[in-house]
């Protein structure tokens, strides 16, 4: 069969010459960046997903993140609360997200959940116990949901109220708020 | 009212739950619940709906994301650009003594020679991530998509030395460096791609970011859309030979599971 040589292509061809100018530092700030990916990736995802941003846009904002996390510390910047700082960036970059697309902030957990159970009653139990707490979690505001899930991932108040810009208290009283509204809707 | 005031409210009991109380708040509560039942209750209650969400959070979000594998070679690739293009603000030169300077100059002097092609080598430690167009811009044999999609041309078949010999002629490395690279189809068998010279390029084992296990996966979804009707085998072949990371971002980036 006859062979096609079907397009012309790009020229870019990289030397290994950079790395070695940048040395030992730069190869291990890059390591840790990206044991520091592997840890909080899905952390920074889940809460972009929660605040309502498709997962194409969430995943790009994580790439985002981790590069301005790159900088920061090739800057030398402070180094203590990194995962304050992730978070705050992820937060910033998904409002800015949601405004370019125009969107109103999205409900949460549109997609159905994959349940495990075997026993029908129970996965009909569970659908029905989780689409509740779902409908409660898309009533919620705005920020009392961004704070909901920054405290699901594990945030302390103090991180939160530094991401959302919000008091200590504002984030007690929200968060008090939103689990007394799913407590009362897990009871029904 | 005064039965309101003896309790607890839910902020503290949240508070103290999650250890955000300071030791003097804390302690104060936990002689409160140790003495009233009601509290306890409410706080057991609290706990188990922030447990239920959290649970279910996960659960909702972890099975809608994408794998990390190629989101991680993305951002190593993109960090390595960056500390090749911007260098770290501590090595700027004007920081630097006029000694440093002054060795820095001539490592660049050395390296620049060093690159200069002498015989149609290239310098030794180069590093070829994409392939170039004049050398290798790709290409293909005739072949329907059904032949494709059975797998018919499935299997890369091993490059004669012959003519991986000349693939590393042509693009000037060394028979010395020649162990650090595999001769790779730019476009896959199994998509099509031919075993001759101008599909074949000299893949770095070193590349850490963009390597051969990366373009396995472009390779894996481009078959897929080209399979599942999402994409032309033609477009396929052309992106994947024009620029394939540029591909892998654009099929892959946040998308596995397009």
């Amino acid at each position: 069969m006859a062979d096609i040589v079907p397009t012309s292509a790009s020229i870019l061809v990289s030397t290994g010459l950079a790395a070695e100018s940048t040395g030992g530092a730069a190869a291990q700030l890059e390591r840790e960046v990206v044991q520091l990916f592997d840890a909080f990736r899905k952390p920074v995802l889940r809460y972009l997903l929660g605040i309502g941003l498709p997962v194409e846009d969430a995943e790009e904002i994580v790439q985002e993140v981790f590069l301005a996390l790159f900088q920061h510390l090739r800057r030398g910047k402070a180094r203590h609360n990194l995962r304050g700082w992730m978070f705050r960036v992820a937060h910033n970059l998904g409002l800015k997200k949601r405004k370019q697309r125009g969107m109103i902030p999205g409900a949460v957990g549109q997609h159905p959940v994959a349940d495990p159970s075997p026993n029908p009653e129970d996965q009909y139990a569970n659908a029905q116990q989780q689409g509740r707490l779902l409908a409660v979690v898309n009533a919620l505001s705005e920020q009392d949901r961004a704070c909901l899930f920054l405290r699901a991932e594990g945030l302390r108040y103090r991180e939160i109220t530094q991401t959302l810009g919000m008091s200590l208290g504002a984030v007690s009283i929200s968060l008090a708020r939103s689990i007394a509204r799913i407590g009362r809707a897990a009871e029904r | 009212m005064e039965r309101e005031k003896f309790h607890l409210s839910d902020e503290e009991l949240l508070m103290a739950s999650d250890g955000e109380l300071s030791p003097r708040s804390a302690k104060n509560v936990q002689s409160h619940l140790a003495a009233c039942r009601s509290c306890r209750a409410r706080m057991r209650v609290i706990e188990e709906t922030i447990a239920d969400f959290v649970d279910a959070s996960q659960a909702a979000f972890d099975s809608r994301l994408p794998l990390a594998a190629g989101p991680r070679a993305l951002l190593q690739a993109q960090m390595a650009a960056i500390a090749a293009t911007h260098p770290s603000r501590r090595l700027r030169w004007t920081t630097w003594s006029p000694w440093v300077l002054a060795a820095a100059c001539l490592a660049i002097i050395c390296v620049s020679v060093s690159l200069i092609p002498r015989g149609g080598r290239s310098p030794r430690h180069a590093v070829v991530v994409i392939p170039r167009s004049n050398l290798t811009p790709g290409a293909v044999v005739l072949v329907s998509k059904e032949q494709v999609c059975t797998g018919e041309h499935a299997n890369n078949r091993p490059v004669p030395v012959s003519t991986r010999r000349r693939v590393f002629q042509a693009y000037g490395i060394p028979d010395a460096d020649a162990r650090s690279y595999e001769v790779d189809y730019l476009i896959t068998p199994a998509l099509g791609g031919s075993d001759d010279i101008h599909n074949l390029w000299p893949q770095s084992y070193s590349a850490s970011a963009w390597n051969a296990h990366v373009k396995d996966q472009l390779e894996e979804q481009l078959r897929g859309m080209v399979c599942s009707g999402d994409l032309d085998l033609t477009t396929a072949q052309r992106e994947i030979s024009r620029d394939w990371i540029a591909a892998y971002k654009k099929y892959l980036h946040g998308t596995t599971q397009r």
